[in-house]
C-alpha cells in the first residue's frame, strides 16, 4: 500500500532535511582529508552562505593526503589484523548470545530470572575498576601478549546481544514454536528452523555491532598486546594525534579509509534489515 | 508492514549479480594478498641480545625520529637490543602493566608522573644505578628544571630528553604598522600591556579580529611575578601567596579589558595546536606566548615569516627569563628487568654520556639539552646558527627562575583545581583570591585525604 | 505455552555461565574488595573498611557534582534519544523510493570513529566559525559559547549524542519489520487512519524494543564518558565532569584505585535499582506478541 503522493513528498522532504546533520561528519571528512593542513581551520568568521559553502570544499584538492596518511602506520597488516578479529568475535557473540537469548526467551527453567538478572547486571559495573582486575586475570592464564583477551570472551555470550535477542524472540508467537514441538522438533531444531529464520534482522543487527564494536576497539588492544606488528586500525588511527599537536588532515584521512568498508558493508547489507517475516502458519 | 520487496526486473537482477561478484572476487583477492602473500617491512633485530622494552608516547613523524635512535644505540653496543613501542592515550597501559607486573624496562612520557610514582615506590632511583660521585657531579651539571622534575625527595627518577620552553613570539611587521619599535621589545610587563593595547584590532561590528597579547596559564606568570605554588622549605601548599594572587589578578584584568567572552570567541576560532596553521602565521596573534617547538614548524611551514622571540618580561618585582617548563622524561618501573639496559639507553639518548653525540638527537626532535655542555656541543650550536630564535630558548633554559610544577604526590589534583581556579576567576564565579583560597583548600583536603587513607 | 525444561535451558545457557564464572566473577568480587580498600596500584591493597565510602559522601565535593551532571545528562539524553529514535525510523518505514540510502545516512553517526566525531562537533560548536552559530547568525542570534560555556556545555553533549541515535534506529527497525501485516489490515478494515495505525498497532507492538532501548540507554548514559574524556576533560568548571569521569580520573591519575572501586560499585548499585525498576514496570506498558 503506497501513501498518497504528497505525503510521501513530505516524507522524503523531512528526511532530506534531517539526513543534512547526519551527513554532516561524513562530508566534512573527507573534505577535511584533502585539504591542506592549512586550510582546515578556516581564517575569518563566517558571515556569509557563500564564505560558509567555501569552507567544505577543499581547495587545493590535496590527494598525497591518503598515500601519506596510510605510510605513517602499516596499514596492511593493521587492515589484516583487525579482519581477523571482526570475523572471529561477530560470529563467535552473535552465536553464543543466541543460543542464550532463545533459552531465556522461549523457555522455562529454574533460575531463569535470577541467571538474566545477573547477565544484564555485568553491564553496569563501570569497566575502568575491573581493568586491574582482568588484566591480572589474563596474566594468570598467560594470555598476556596475545590475541587469546580480544577473541575468547566473545565464545561466551553478550549481555547487550542477549538481552536484545530475548526481545525480539519474545515477539515470536508461542504457537509457532509448539506447533513445533508438536511435530517431534527438539529445542535446537526449533531455535534452528522457527526462531532464527523468523529473526534475521535482529541477528543482523547484532552481528553489524559486534563489527563496529571489534573495528573500532582501541582499549582491548592497547592494554593486552605488545608487538606493534599485532596492532589493529583503531589503535592505528590514534596514532596521528601527535606529539606536539594533531596532524588533521591525514587524521580525516585515516579515518576515512577506517571508515569508507563498514559504510560500504553496510550499505549493500541492507537487504537483511529490511526483510521481513514471510508469513507462514499462525498468523495472516 | 507489508513486505517491501518490489518485483525486480530480470535485467536488473542479473546486473546486481555480476556487481556482487566482482565484489566478492575483488575481496577474495585482496583477502589472499593480505593475509597470505604480504610481508610487512621488517626493522633490523639484533638476535642474541638482552632485550629492552621500550615505551614511548611519540607517534607519526616523531616515531620515526625515536626509531632512528633507537637504530643508532642498537649499532652502537652489542650487549643491549632496545625495542622501542608506540604507545597511546597516556600512561594507562604503563600503569596497568606494571601494577600487574609487566612493566617496561623504561618509558617515556609526557605528564610527570614522577612525584605519584615515585611516592608508591614504583620506579627505580636513577641515583642508585649510578656511582656517587658520578651522580653527583651529574647533579651538578643539569639545568635547574631538569633536575627539579627529576628529583622528588632527595632521590633522582626522570632524565629528560627533552624540555620546553615557552617565550614570546612577535610580529615585527605588526610593530611596526604600530608604530612601536621591534627591536626594543617591552622590557616590562607593563610595557608588553601597553603594546599589546596597541596591537588590538577589531571588525565594524566591534568583534576582535587581531589579538595583541592574551595571556593564560596561570602557572607561566606565577614563574614571572616571582610567586610560587609550593615552599619545599615547609612542605607547604602557598597558592595564596601574594604573588600568585598578583598573576591571576593581571590574566583577569586584561582578560576583563577586552571582554573575556569576546576573546574566548575569537580565540575559540583558531586552532592552536595545528602545526602548519598557528594562528600566529596567520596574524590573528601580534604576540603569543608558546613553545620552542614552534621555532622549527615556522621555518617548515612558513620559511618567510618574520618573527622574533623574547622571554616574558617581568613585571615590577618579578623574575626575569622566568617561565614553567616540563619535558618528555625517561622513567624506569621498578619491575623492570633490564635495569642497566634500560639506564645504557637513558644515558645515550639524553647525552649524560658523550654530551656531543647526543646533541644530534636534540636537534631531530627540536628538543631543549639538559646539559650546557649538550648545548654546547656543536652540532647543537650548528643548529642554533639554523634556528637563531633557538637561543632565546637556551637563554631561558639556563636561567634559575624557571618553575616546574610542585612535587607533590597529589599533584595530578592540585594542578586540575589550579586550572579551575584560573577559570573561575576568569569567569567572575570567585574573585582571584577567592579561587586560589579554595583551589588551596581542596588540594590541602585531598592531601590530608591522602595521608589519612595511608594510615 | 512455553515449556518447562531444565535440561535444554541449562545447556542453551552453559557458555554464558561459564564465561561468567570464569571472565566475569573475579574481577567483580576483585572491585567490590578493593572497594574496601585503600589501592593505589602500585602498592598492595590495604583494607581501611568504609573509609571509601565515607570520604564519597562527606569529603569529596566531586562526587556530587558529577552525579548531578550525569543525572542532568540522562534526563534529557535518553526520552530524547527514544524519541528521535522511533521517530527516525517510522519515517524510514514508509514505503518510499531510496531508503538504503537514507539508512545508511542516519546510521552514519555510529561509524565514524569517535576521534573523527570529537573533532567534528568541537568545529561544529566553535562559537566563531561553526556551523551551529553561523546558522544561529543568519537569523541575528549571536550564541553561546557551547561546549567552552558552564551553562550550555552538557547540553551541547546531548546533541551530539541524540545525533547518534542511528544505532538505536536500527533496532527499532528490525523491531518494526517483525510486527505482523495481518494486524495493520484489521486496523485498516477498523477504518482507522495513519495516525491512529501507529498509535494503536504500532506503538504497543514497538514496546519490546522500546524497553530495550530505554534500559540500555540509561545505562548506557550513567556511565557516558569517551566525550567527556576527548572533548572537554570535565571542564569548564566541572560542568561536564561525569561520574564516569571522575572515576577514570580517581583511578588513574590520582591513582586512588580503591576509592574509584566504591565509585563503580555505588553507581552499580543505583543502576540495578533503576533497572529493577523498570523491569517490574514492564507488565504496565510492554506487549509481548502472542
Amino acid at each position: 500500500m503506497r501513501h498518497r503522493w504528497y505525503i510521501r513528498l513530505a516524507i522524503h522532504a523531512a528526511l532530506v532535511a534531517l539526513a543534512v546533520p547526519f551527513l554532516m561528519p561524513l562530508v566534512w571528512m573527507i573534505g577535511t582529508s584533502l585539504k591542506t593542513d592549512a586550510q582546515v581551520f578556516p581564517k575569518e568568521v563566517v558571515t556569509t552562505v557563500p564564505q560558509f559553502l567555501s569552507q567544505w570544499w577543499p581547495n587545493p584538492f590535496r590527494w598525497a593526503n591518503y598515500p601519506e596518511a596510510l605510510r605513517y602506520v602499516p596499514f596492511p597488516i593493521y587492515l589484516r589484523n583487525t579482519l581477523a578479529l571482526c570475523a572471529a568475535n561477530v560470529l563467535a557473540a552473535v552465536a553464543s548470545s543466541a543460543l542464550a537469548a532463545y533459552a531465556f526467551a522461549k523457555l522455562e527453567w529454574r533460575g531463569r530470572t535470577a541467571l538474566f538478572g545477573i547477565v544484564l547486571a555485568t553491564m553496569i559495573l563501570p569497566g575502568e575498576v575491573r581493568m586491574i582486575p582482568t588484566f591480572a586475570l589474563y596474566r594468570w592464564l598467560g594470555w598476556y601478549g596475545t590475541y587469546l583477551p580480544l577473541i575468547v570472551p566473545a565464545f561466551f555470550g553478550n549481555a547487550f546481544f542477549i538481552f536484545l535477542l530475548r526481545q525480539f524472540f519474545r515477539t515470536i508467537p508461542d504457537d509457532l514454536c509448539d506447533a513445533a514441538r508438536i511435530d517431534g522438533c527438539s529445542e535446537w531444531g526449533i531455535l534452528w528452523r522457527v526462531v532464527l529464520p523468523l529473526s534475521k534482522p535482529a541477528l543482523a543487527t547484532c552481528a553489524l555491532f559486534q563489527l563496529l564494536g571489534t573495528w573500532n576497539d582501541f582499549n582491548g588492544p592497547l592494554l593486552y598486546l605488545n608487538d606493534q606488528t599485532q596492532y589493529t586500525l583503531a589503535y592505528g588511527l590514534q596514532q596521528f594525534l601527535g606529539a606536539y599537536g594533531g596532524e588533521w588532515s591525514k587524521l580525516m584521512a585515516a579515518a576515512t579509509v577506517f571508515t569508507v568498508p563498514i559504510i560500504v558493508l553496510f550499505f549493500l547489507a541492507q537487504r537483511t534489515f529490511i526483510q521481513g517475516i514471510s508469513t507462514t502458519g499462525m498468523k495472516g | 508492514m507489508i513486505d517491501e520487496e518490489k518485483p525486480i526486473s530480470r535485467r536488473r537482477k542479473q546486473i546486481l549479480w555480476i556487481v556482487r561478484g566482482i565484489f566478492i572476487a575483488a575481496a577474495a583477492a585482496g583477502a589472499l594478498w593480505l593475509f597470505v602473500g604480504y610481508q610487512p617491512p621488517r626493522h633490523k633485530v639484533w638476535p642474541g641480545r638482552e632485550k629492552v622494552v621500550f615505551w614511548h608516547m611519540w607517534t607519526s613523524n616523531w616515531a620515526e625520529v625515536v626509531q632512528n635512535i633507537v637504530d643508532r644505540f642498537n649499532e652502537s653496543q652489542d650487549r643491549y637490543e632496545v625495542v622501542p613501542l608506540t604507545v597511546t592515550g597516556g600512561s594507562l597501559k604503563t600503569l596497568i602493566a606494571t601494577s600487574g607486573g609487566a612493566p617496561p624496562d623504561c618509558m617515556a612520557q609526557w605528564e610527570s608522573v614522577i612525584p605519584a610514582w615515585a611516592e608508591r615506590g614504583a620506579l627505580v632511583p636513577l641515583d642508585t644505578l649510578m656511582p656517587p660521585d658520578e651522580w653527583h657531579a651529574l647533579r651538578d651539571r643539569l639545568y635547574t628544571a631538569v633536575r627539579d622534575i627529576g628529583m622528588y625527595k632527595g632521590h633522582f627518577y626522570g632524565l629528560s630528553t627533552g624540555m620546553n620552553i615557552w617565550a614570546v613570539y612577535y610580529r615585527p611587521d605588526h610593530f611596526r604598522e604600530a608604530g612601536l619599535d621591534p627591536d626594543k621589545f617591552p622590557r616590562t610587563l607593563e610595557d608588553l600591556d601597553a603594546a599589546a593595547d596597541k596591537l588590538f584590532q577589531y571588525d565594524s561590528a566591534g568583534r576582535i579580529t587581531r589579538i595583541g597579547f592574551s595571556p593564560r596559564w596561570l602557572v607561566q606568570y606565577v614563574a614571572v611575578f616571582g610567586g610560587s605554588l609550593y615552599d619545599p622549605a615547609t612542605d607547604r601548599l602557598t597558592f595564596t601567596n601574594p604573588r600568585n594572587v598578583e598573576a591571576l589578578e593581571w590574566i583577569t584584568a586584561r582578560a576583563d579589558k577586552y571582554g573575556f567572552e569576546r576573546i574566548l570567541q575569537f580565540e575559540s576560532g583558531l586552532s592552536t595546536t595545528m602545526q602548519a596553521s598557528w594562528p600566529f602565521i596567520s596574524g590573528a596573534f601580534s604576540m603569543v606566548l608558546d613553545g620552542q617547538w614552534r621555532v622549527e614548524q615556522l621555518a617548515k611551514f612558513a620559511p618567510e615569516l618574520e618573527y622574533r622571540v623574547a622571554p616574558i618580561p617581568p613585571p615590577k618585582g618579578g623574575k626575569p627569563l622566568a617561565c614553567w617548563s616540563n619535558g618528555n622524561f625517561m622513567i624506569i618501573p621498578s619491575g623492570a628487568r633490564h635495569k642497566e639496559g634500560a639506564w645504557a639507553f637513558m644515558r645515550f639518548w639524553s647525552g649524560v654520556d658523550k654530551p656531543e653525540r647526543a646533541a644530534e638527537f636534540y636537534t631531530w626532535g627540536g628538543w631543549l639539552p639538559i646539559t650546557p655542555e649538550v648545548a654546547a656541543a656543536p652540532i647543537y650550536q650548528a643548529y642554533c646558527n639554523k634556528y637563531p630564535q633557538f637561543r632565546t630558548f637556551l637563554e631561558v633554559m639556563a636561567s634559575p627562575n624557571v618553575q616546574v610544577t610542585p612535587p607533590v604526590p597529589v599533584q595530578a589534583y592540585m594542578m586540575n583545581r589550579v586550572g579551575w581556579a584560573e577559570d573561575a576567576a576568569l569567569r567572575k564565579t570567585l574573585s582571584p583570591r577567592q579561587a586560589l583560597q579554595q583551589a588551596a583548600r581542596e588540594t590541602e583536603r585531598e592531601i590530608e585525604n591522602d595521608r589519612v587513607g595511608k594510615e | 505455552m512455553a515449556r518447562r525444561n531444565n535440561l535444554a535451558g541449562w545447556l542453551l545457557v552453559s557458555p554464558v555461565v561459564l564465561g561468567l564464572v570464569v571472565f566475569t566473577l573475579y574481577p567483580f568480587v576483585a572491585s567490590l574488595a578493593l572497594s574496601f580498600c585503600e589501592y593505589d596500584i602500585f602498592t598492595p591493597p590495604r583494607w581501611i573498611g568504609l573509609w571509601n565510602y565515607e570520604t564519597m559522601l562527606s569529603r569529596d565535593p566531586l562526587f556530587w557534582k558529577s552525579l548531578g551532571n550525569v543525572l542532568y545528562y540522562t534526563i534529557l539524553a535518553v526520552p530524547l534519544g527514544i524519541l528521535f529514535g522511533v521517530g527516525l525510523a517510522l519515517l524510514l518505514d514508509a514505503r518510499i523510493r531510496g531508503l538504503a540510502v537514507y539508512r545508511t545516512i542516519f546510521f552514519l553517526p555510529s561509524i565514524v570513529p569517535v576521534v573523527a566525531t570529537s573533532v567534528l562537533w568541537i568545529w561544529l560548536l566553535n562559537p566563531q566559525i561553526g556551523l551551529v552559530n553561523t546558522l544561529l547568525r543568519l537569523v541575528g542570534i549571536e550564541g553561546p559559547t557551547w561546549l567552552a560555556s558552564v551553562r550550555w556545555s552538557k547540553e551541547s553533549l546531548v546533541f551530539m549524542g541524540v545525533w547518534g541515535v542511528g544505532g538505536s534506529m536500527l533496532i527499532y527497525l528490525a523491531g518494526l519489520k517483525d510486527i505482523p501485516a495481518s494486524l495493520y489490515e484489521a486496523a485498516l478494515v477498523d477504518g482507522a487512519n495513519a495516525w491512529q495505525r501507529v498509535r494503536y498497532v504500532t506503538l504497543p507492538m514497538l514496546t519490546p524494543v522500546i524497553f530495550f532501548n530505554l534500559v540500555m540507554g540509561m545505562i548506557g548514559s550513567f556511565q557516558y564518558f569517551t566525550q567527556a574524556y576527548v572533548m572537554t576533560q570535565g571542564g569548564p568548571l566541572d560542568s561536564t565532569r561525569f561520574y564516569a569521569l571522575h572515576l577514570f580520573y580517581e583511578a588513574f591519575q590520582y591513582l586512588k584505585m580503591g576509592y574509584a572501586s566504591a565509585l563503580a560499585w555505588v553507581l552499580f548499585l543505583m543502576v540495578v535499582a533503576v533497572t529493577a525498576l523498570l523491569f517490574r514496570s514492564q507488565h504496565k506498558w510492554v506487549h509481548y506478541g502472542r
